[in-house]
């Protein structure tokens, strides 16, 4: 009995010893971000990164998604929180979080890293020239169609080069009232009916001058009032998602960020719609180049109080470069990296339109940002959508709100 | 009496009531160590906190501002070159205080009525049990559930309007997409959802009431209109002076369901005053002019309760 | 008072009228609790829907077919169960530490002198107007420098002493005859006996009223949580239902599920709690 007793502690002991050696080596890298259990991406970037780098286990910090996201991270940081990357989901936050010194320079780590994938949005993360943060993640917008619909009303499907009265044309001609089909679809974001005056062009909501919005809303009031699209109070209140909308089979067009692309294809992969879509690249104004578009992204920032910042930056370089962007593009999201090679490896995801003219969607012309960064940015945010609500609710006219707009941030700037 | 005595009488009358005082904080204490850790700490932090400028960063970086941040919500500058019109037009703060004054002037006593009702309906009916549980459900279900459920109900073609359409008044809008009608659906889901729970706290009131009062009451040939006016009010005073203040003070404070059906919006047609203070803190992280804001709530929070208190004292039996 | 008699009179011998009465407040009971229960249909309805089927336009009330396996889903795509023990444990501790704790606090507001008693329930009173959002990031700072940050301990001291429960209880407390106290201190009582012998006894209305709303609060709480717990094994239901509203996609129909599950345990609490709120089993005299 004793004997048993003290070769099963031998045994013990030697057992722990051979799990301390295995822990140490054992590196564990926390990465803050949200919905972690349910997005794709992110399980396919930790399996690649996990697999070529051995020894290193990523651990996600899972959080709210939503504006709660913000709240949550920026109190866990001021409380002195140590995990190593964090995700940003706005832009404006690396601003706020490099300004409370939560985020680390990357002024030392990025040296000769090849930025050049990118094509320039990176500078969004750039603080007085130096880089905070990277970006993993970028979502321009596209044009989806229903070609089931086009197929049945006889209409050529759009294409790659429409300006917005073309499409405001195409719009009507598919709606059909009687069988409850609406030409298009917009959401109730800003971004749904405002952004198109920043796609191609120089000018940003944060300018000052909201002039060049009004045709925009004029086009969505002429668009709502022939009966093209949902009312904005109809699907304000009743909280309607595009998606599900969209999968209804009841809507010809949307306008919408990339993102949708994956929610599409995993939807009708689960069995849970039925939809034969396609992609094209949002229409242009007059004079403004085809493919021109606006969109986000999603980026990584280094936290100051990281204990392993070595590590942290090995995969921050690792999930923005050329690797994690194929491990990104693997299950239909789109990568900041771009490339001929990565929009290939998107397209080539199973459940992606076969067509030429969603492919050639894929490489857009030019990706203006949805909003610059600034320190007054979001007040004139806070503004822009105020006003906002209250032209698509018909509360006032297009132009009255502009007015209003511009007086509001002129006040704001002054 | 001598003076020795007068001295011995006022010793002894000390000492009792050092003892009573040992006494009432023995009975305070429990309590009070955790809510002053815990609650007052942070609290008098925050109140500090709306002198300072910060960012939510390294408290080293804490700047001294002194009242630039009251300045700033009370839009000083712009008041003096525009007048007090700017003010409650124009300026956020004025404008939130605007709206949740209203919603807490309807809200407050539409809820503190229905409660009562019915309270005093459920009180001995038959089938109680079941309409009480019925009335406290709104309460105890999970904010995002209803709020979303609500502004279902209250679109345009909703069912809420189609029975007012089936009354044959014409409204053909949702609500929460029009500056009037926005902030009825915000009052409307709110006395939906409290008033079971006030409606609980007048039952338990209704119990402390002795019986022998209402007995009293009716021996002396009192209709049950007046001994509900002169019993059962008077008996239910504390409790309204709870539910009053206790309302007051969530209506001032009302987010979540502002938050999750309009979102402020139409415009600031429903923008409240902690709309406000979350858009200051955690958007534009200004936690500095965040709890100024706190400050201008705590202020007229506590003039309510404090007139509130001293009439409780004038009334009350001790 | 002649007249009052009179209509005692009429009223007595009018049995019809007050049937009438009765019946009207029926009517009107019933239609109230019809409005109250229509956004209740809704939901239960819409948990049994598909994703896309819950907002669809014309509504339907009754699901085209019932699918029950949402009530499945939501336990299997979240870590539900997990929730509900944490969200049982926190509510179950912080409802007894509140309930003896402010009842306790409570009796010396109500009943003793003491010098800066008005001071210090102005005091309490005064934390309940400071939105939580404007001390929310200094509290933060001082539980994580204790420790406490994403533990179940956190949410039961930040929610055990609440002002909340202390006022509710001083004015029930309030409403007890002080002659009751007074006799009993000539009886010899200490002031813990006229609290325990006394006091308690008196206020099981107001007790279990405290405990319904503490549980209630506590249980449907999610901002609090949504800060302090962050792992997974750490998390309440309601931060575990906005699991099911993502970045891009919510499934309101698992929503509605998880939270008719969720309103389970308050309504059992509740109900147990309702033979206490029967006229007289309080005060008599």
């Amino acid at each position: 009995m004793k004997k048993m007793l003290s070769v099963l502690l031998a045994a013990m002991m030697l057992l722990s010893l051979l799990a301390v050696p295995a822990l140490a080596e054992d590196q564990v890298l926390t990465v803050v971000t949200w919905d972690a259990t349910t997005t794709a991406y992110l399980t396919a970037q930790k399996e690649a990164f996990e697999a070529s780098h051995p020894g290193v286990t990523i651990e996600y910090v899972d959080c709210e998604s939503g504006n709660e996201y913000g709240v949550k991270v920026s109190t866990m940081l001021a409380g002195g929180d140590t995990s190593d990357v964090i995700m940003l989901k706005e832009n404006d936050q690396v601003v706020q979080w490099q300004a409370s010194g939560f985020a680390a320079p990357l002024t030392d780590y990025i040296g000769s890293y090849d930025m050049s994938g990118f094509v320039g949005i990176e500078k969004n993360y750039a603080i007085d020239g130096v880089q905070y943060g990277i970006p993993f993640r970028s979502d321009f917008w596209v044009l989806f169609y229903n070609k089931d619909l086009f197929d049945a009303a006889g209409v050529e499907y759009p294409t790659n080069d429409m300006t917005w009265d073309q499409y405001a044309e195409l719009a009507k001609k598919m709606t059909d009232k009687e069988k409850d089909i609406y030409g298009t679809h917009y959401h109730t974001w800003l971004s749904t009916v405002a952004n198109w005056a920043v796609c191609g062009t120089d000018y940003t909501l944060a300018d000052g001058n909201y002039d060049n919005l009004l045709y925009f809303y004029k086009l969505y009031q002429d668009l709502e009032d022939y009966g093209a699209c949902m009312s904005f109070a109809d699907l304000k209140a009743s909280g309607l998602k595009y998606g599900a909308a969209f999968e209804n089979g009841n809507i010809a067009m949307m306008p919408m960020g990339y993102w949708q692309v994956s929610t599409f294809i995993n939807d009708i992969k689960a069995g849970t719609a039925s939809l034969n879509w396609g992609i094209v690249a949002v229409p242009h104004a007059e004079g403004v180049a085809a493919g021109s578009s606006f969109g986000n992204m999603t980026g990584v920032m280094m936290n100051a109080k990281s204990e392993k910042k070595d590590l942290a930056w090995e995969y921050m370089s690792w999930l923005c470069g050329p690797e994690g962007a194929k491990a990104t593009a693997s299950v239909g999201a789109r990568p900041a990296w771009v490339s001929e090679e990565i929009a290939e490896a998107m397209a080539s995801v199973e459940g992606f339109p076969a067509d030429e003219n969603s492919k050639a969607a894929l490489l857009p012309t030019s990706v203006a940002m949805e909003w610059p960064v600034g320190e007054k940015v979001p007040d004139i945010k806070t503004i822009v959508n105020e006003e906002h609500s209250l032209i698509m609710a018909r509360e006032i006219t297009p132009e009255e709100g502009v007015a209003e707009m511009n007086e509001r941030v002129a006040e704001l700037l002054k | 009496m001598g003076q020795a005595e007068v001295r011995k009488v006022r010793h002894k009358m000390g000492k009792l009531e050092r003892k009573n005082t040992l006494v009432a904080y023995s009975f305070l204490a429990p309590n009070f160590l955790g809510f002053a850790i815990f609650t007052l700490v942070p609290v008098v932090c925050a109140i500090l906190l709306s002198l300072f400028e910060w960012n939510g960063g390294d408290p080293s970086k804490l700047k001294f501002v002194g009242l630039e941040n009251y300045a700033n919500i009370f839009a000083v500058q712009k008041v003096a070159e525009k007048g007090i019109g700017y003010f409650f037009n124009r300026a956020d703060l004025g404008i939130t205080l605007k709206n949740t004054a209203y919603y807490t002037v309807v809200t407050v006593p539409l809820t503190i009525v229905c409660a009562l009702a019915l309270a005093i309906l459920l009180n001995k009916i038959k089938g109680a049990l079941f309409f009480r549980t019925v009335f406290f459900f709104p309460y105890v279900s999970s904010m995002v559930a209803i709020c979303v459920c609500w502004s279902f109900m209250l679109m345009r073609n909703g069912p809420v309007n189609q029975m007012i359409m089936a009354l044959g008044i014409d409204f053909n809008k949702g609500w929460t997409a029009d500056s009037t009608m926005a902030m009825w659906a915000i009052i409307l889901v709110s006395v939906w959802r409290n008033m079971g729970y006030y409606m609980v706290l007048y039952l338990a009131a209704l119990q402390g009431i002795p019986r022998e009062l209402m007995e009293a009451a009716t021996v002396d040939g009192a209709n049950k209109w007046q001994q509900f006016l002169h019993v059962t009010l008077p008996q239910l005073k504390p409790t309204t002076f709870f539910v009053s203040v206790m309302m007051v003070i969530s209506c001032f404070k009302i987010y979540d369901v502002v938050a999750i059906m309009t979102e402020g919006g139409p415009g600031r047609a429903t923008k409240m005053l902690v709309t406000y203070i979350y858009d200051e803190a955690f958007v534009k992280i200004r936690y500095g002019s965040a709890s100024a804001i706190s400050m201008v709530l705590l202020v007229i929070v506590l003039t309510v309760t404090i007139i509130q208190f001293s009439s409780e004292k004038k009334f009350s039996n001790d | 008072m002649e007249t009052t008699l009179h209509s005692r009179e009429i009223r007595k011998d009018n049995p019809t009228l007050r049937r009438i009465l009765r019946v009207i407040v029926w009517i009107l009971l019933i239609a109230l609790a019809a409005f109250t229960l229509i956004p209740f249909f809704w939901m239960i309805s819409s948990s049994l829907k598909l994703d896309r089927e819950v907002f669809a336009f014309p509504m339907r009330w009754i699901p085209e077919t019932f699918h029950w396996d949402n009530y499945v889903q939501i336990w299997q795509k979240v870590p539900l169960l997990t929730y509900f023990k944490n969200t049982a444990f926190i509510a179950i501790v912080v409802t007894f530490m509140q309930t003896l704790t402010s009842s306790f606090a409570a009796y010396a507001f109500a009943k003793l002198n003491f010098r800066g008693r008005d001071t210090l329930f102005l005091c309490y009173i005064g934390t309940i107007a400071v939105p939580w959002q404007a001390y929310m990031l200094p509290q933060f700072i001082m539980m994580r420098s204790m420790g406490l940050y994403d533990t179940l301990w956190a949410m039961i001291v930040l929610q055990s002493f609440s002002a909340f429960g202390v006022f509710l209880m001083r004015q029930f407390y309030r409403s007890i005859p002080t002659e009751l106290c007074e006799a009993a201190r000539l009886d010899g009582l200490s002031e813990y006996g006229i609290w325990a012998r006394i006091m308690l006894p008196l206020s099981k209305a107001a007790i279990a009223t405290l405990v319904i709303f503490t549980f209630v609060n506590t249980w449907n709480d999610y901002m609090g949580p949504m800060i302090y717990l962050t792992r997974d094994m750490n998390k309440t239901v309601q931060v575990g239902l906005r699991r099911f509203i993502q970045q891009y996609s919510s499934d309101y129909h698992l929503i509605m599920a998880a939270s008719l599950c969720s309103l389970v345990p308050v309504s059992v609490v509740f109900l147990c709690l309702q033979r206490y709120f029967i006229e007289g089993s309080g005060l008599k005299g």
